[in-house]
C-alpha cells in the first residue's frame, strides 16, 4: 500500500478501488474491440495460413514421429548403411551407420522445437521485465539496461554462443542461453519503447492520479498491454534460434552426439554428397521448412497484430 | 566530439568487462583443461603439480593481472593440443582470416552497391523485382546450407572449384561468396532506399530543371549522398563477417581466426580459447565503435550534439 492509501476511511478506500475498476473496464473494452479486429485481419492473412498449416505439420512430425517410429535413434546396423530414401522399412533411407533417418530427422524436429521454445520462453520473460522496469524508472537503471541491451545487439550471435560453449562445455544449455540474451535485448529494446509511449497515455495517468504504487500501474495497467508487441516480437525472433541451433550444431558446438540434431545431420552427411546427397539434404530441407513455418507465423502475426512493428523489426535488421 | 569521446570511453569500459568475463568464465570450465591434458589415470598429485605450474591456484584476480602483463609482451604461452606458440597462430591464422574477411567485405560492396542502384534506378521493373527478390533470399538463407548448396553445385556436380582448403584464389572463391552473401544482401536493400530517397529530393528536381543528363545526375550528385550512411556504417558489416567467419572457415576448411577457436573450444584448449575469443571481441567491438564515429562524422546533426 502506498501513502496516499495509508489511513483513508473505509468509503474513500471503496471509491478508490471503483475508480480503478472502472479504470480496467474501460481497457478491456479497447482490448476487446482490437481483438475482434485483429481476429478478422488474421483470417485475411495468407502467409499466415499458409505458416500455420506448416507449423502443425512440422509440430506434429516433432511430436508424433518419433512417438509413431518408435524414437530409436541410436541403433546402428551396418549391413543397411547409406540406403536411399524409400527402401524396405527406411522411408528416408539410412545414414553411414545404418541408422534410420526418418526417426533421426523426427527426433531432430522435436530438438529444433524444444530449443527454440526454450529460447523464447526465457527472451520473453527476461526481455519484458528489463524492457518494463528500463522503460518505467528511466535514469540511470534505464542507462545501464540500455547500454548492456546495445552491447549484447551489436555482437554477433555465433561469436557469442561459440563463447558460452567455451565457458560452460558443449550441449544445448548454453546455446540457449547466448540465443536467448540475444533475443532478451530485441525483446527488451522493444517493450522499453512501449512503456515510454503507455506512461504519456490517459489510462496511466489516471491511474497516476488515483494514487496507485508505481509497482501496481506496472503490473496492472502496463503489463497488460506490453503482451501483445513482447509475443509477436518473439514469435518474429523464433526462426533466429533454429538456424543458430543448426549452424552451432553443424559445427560441432551444439547438440552432442548421439543427440540427433539437424544441423549435425546435415554436417555428417556432406562427405558423401556425390554417393547419397540424401543423408545431407533430407535434414537440410526439414530445417528450411521449420524456419520457414516459424518465419511466416512471425511475420504475419506482426502484420495483424501491429503492423507499427514492421518497420521497429526492419530498422533493428537494417541497424 | 562529445558524442565521438562518450561512445570511445563505452567502447574500452566494454572492452574491459568482456576481458574479465572471458577469463572468469574460462577459469571456471579450467578443471577440465587439466584433464583434457593429463591422461585419466594421472594421479591427484601430478593434476596438483599441473595446477600450480598454470598458476591455477592463485586467485582470479591475481591470474588476471598476469595475463595483462603478458599480453603487452606478447608472451601468450602455447597450445595445450600441438604446442604451437599462441602468438605464431595468431600472425599465421591472422594473415588468412584478413584474406578471407577483406574478399568478402570487397564482394559485400562491389557486387551490392551496383545492384541496389540498379534496383533504384529501375524501380519497379522485372531488374527491381528479381535483385530484390535475390536478397531476400539472402537473408533466408542460413550461410551453413547456402556453404552446402554452393559446394554441391560448384565442386562436386561441376567440378569448377575445389570444395575446401586454403589459400589459392580458387579455394578462396567459395567461403568469400557465402561469408558475404547476406552483407551483400543488406547492401542492397539499404543502397537502394537510400538512392530513392534521395532521387525524391529537391535537389534533384533543380538539377533536371538545370539540363544536366541522367547519368550525370545519378553518378555525381544522388550517389554522393546516398553513400553515406552505406559507407560509415561499413563497421557493423565486419562484425557481423566476424561472426559467420567461425562457421564458413569451419565448414571450408580455412584455417582462419574463427576455425582456430571452433578448434580450441572443441579441444578445451583453453590458452588458445582464451586468447583467440579476446581478439574476435576486440575486432566487433572496434569495428562496431568505427561505425559509430563514422555515422556521428556522416551526420552533421549529431555531430554537434
Amino acid at each position: 500500500m502506498t501513502a496516499a492509501t495509508e489511513g483513508a476511511t473505509p468509503a474513500v478506500e471503496a471509491r478508490r478501488l471503483d475508480w480503478e475498476d472502472r479504470l480496467l473496464e474501460l481497457e478491456e473494452a479497447q482490448h476487446v474491440t482490437r481483438l475482434q479486429r485483429s481476429l478478422r485481419r488474421m483470417r485475411h492473412n495468407r502467409l499466415l495460413l499458409l505458416g500455420s498449416a506448416l507449423g502443425v505439420v512440422v509440430l506434429a512430425a516433432g511430436i508424433l514421429g518419433p512417438w509413431v517410429t518408435g524414437g530409436d535413434y541410436v541403433t546402428q546396423d551396418f549391413q543397411d548403411i547409406h540406403l536411399p530414401p524409400l527402401s524396405d522399412g527406411h522411408i528416408f533411407g539410412t545414414d553411414v551407420l545404418g541408422r534410420d533417418m526418418a526417426v533421426r530427422v523426427f527426433v531432430g524436429i522435436r530438438v529444433s522445437l524444444t530449443v527454440a521454445a526454450g529460447v523464447t520462453l526465457l527472451a520473453l520473460a527476461a526481455g519484458i521485465v528489463l524492457g518494463m522496469v528500463a522503460g518505467y524508472l528511466r535514469g540511470w537503471t534505464d542507462r545501464a539496461i540500455g547500454g548492456a541491451v546495445d552491447f549484447i545487439w551489436g555482437f554477433p550471435l555465433i561469436l557469442l554462443a561459440v563463447l558460452f560453449v567455451g565457458g560452460m562445455g558443449g550441449g544445448l544449455f548454453p546455446v540457449i542461453l547466448a540465443v536467448g540474451l540475444v533475443n532478451t535485448a530485441a525483446i527488451a529494446r522493444v517493450v522499453r519503447g512501449e512503456v515510454l509511449t503507455l506512461s504519456q497515455r490517459e489510462f496511466v495517468e489516471a491511474a497516476r492520479a488515483g494514487g496507485y504504487s508505481s509497482m501496481r500501474i506496472m503490473w496492472r495497467h502496463i503489463f497488460p498491454n506490453i503482451l501483445a508487441p513482447a509475443f509477436v516480437l518473439a514469435s518474429y525472433y523464433v526462426a533466429v534460434a533454429v538456424i543458430a541451433e543448426a549452424a552451432l550444431s553443424f559445427i560441432g558446438l551444439g547438440a552432442q552426439p548421439p543427440t540427433p540434431s539437424l544441423g549435425q545431420m546435415v554436417a555428417d552427411g556432406r562427405n558423401y554428397l556425390r554417393l547419397n546427397h540424401w543423408e545431407s539434404t533430407i535434414p537440410g530441407i526439414a530445417i528450411v521448412l521449420v524456419v520457414l513455418s516459424v518465419s511466416l507465423i512471425g511475420d504475419g502475426l506482426r502484420d495483424v497484430f501491429d503492423p507499427r512493428l514492421r518497420h521497429e523489426a526492419k530498422s533493428v535488421d537494417e541497424q | 566530439m562529445k558524442r565521438i569521446a562518450a561512445r570511445t570511453l563505452y567502447t574500452l569500459i566494454v572492452l574491459l568487462l568482456s576481458s574479465i568475463a572471458v577469463f572468469y568464465a574460462i577459469r571456471l570450465s579450467g578443471g577440465d583443461a587439466v584433464s583434457a591434458r593429463l591422461p585419466a589415470s594421472a594421479s591427484y598429485e601430478e593434476r596438483e603439480e599441473f595446477r600450480e605450474l598454470l598458476g591455477l591456484n592463485d586467485p582470479v584476480h591475481e591470474q588476471y593481472f598476469r595475463y595483462m602483463g603478458r599480453l603487452l609482451t606478447f608472451d601468450l604461452g602455447k597450445s595445450l593440443t600441438n604446442n604451437a606458440d599462441i602468438f605464431d597462430m595468431l600472425t599465421e591464422h591472422g594473415k588468412n582470416s584478413l584474406v578471407l574477411g577483406a574478399a568478402a567485405f570487397g564482394l559485400v560492396f562491389v557486387i551490392g552497391v551496383p545492384l541496389g542502384i540498379l534496383a533504384a534506378v529501375r524501380r519497379n521493373s522485372w531488374a527491381d523485382g528479381s535483385v530484390m527478390t535475390f536478397s531476400v533470399a539472402g537473408m533466408a538463407v542460413p550461410n551453413f546450407w547456402l556453404a552446402l548448396l554452393t559446394v554441391w553445385l560448384f565442386a562436386s556436380t561441376l567440378g569448377w572449384l575445389p570444395s575446401a582448403g586454403c589459400c589459392s584464389t580458387k579455394q578462396l572463391i567459395l567461403p568469400a561468396v557465402v561469408l558475404a552473401m547476406e552483407g551483400i544482401a543488406l547492401t542492397v536493400r539499404m543502397t537502394r532506399s537510400a538512392m530513392l530517397e534521395n532521387l525524391g529530393q529537391d535537389f534533384v528536381r533543380t538539377l533536371r530543371a538545370g539540363g544536366l543528363s541522367e547519368a550525370s545526375i545519378i553518378g555525381k550528385h544522388v550517389l554522393r549522398n546516398a553513400m553515406v550512411p552505406i559507407i560509415s556504417l561499413a563497421g557493423l558489416r565486419i562484425g557481423q563477417i566476424v561472426g559467420y567467419a567461425l562457421v564458413v572457415e569451419t565448414i571450408f576448411g580455412w584455417p582462419g581466426l574463427g576455425q582456430v577457436l571452433v578448434n580450441a573450444v572443441l579441444r578445451r584448449d583453453y590458452p588458445v580459447a582464451q586468447f583467440f575469443s579476446l581478439v574476435l571481441i576486440a575486432i566487433v567491438v572496434l569495428s562496431n565503435w568505427a561505425a559509430d564515429v563514422g555515422y556521428t562524422v556522416a551526420n552533421p546533426r549529431l555531430r554537434k550534439a
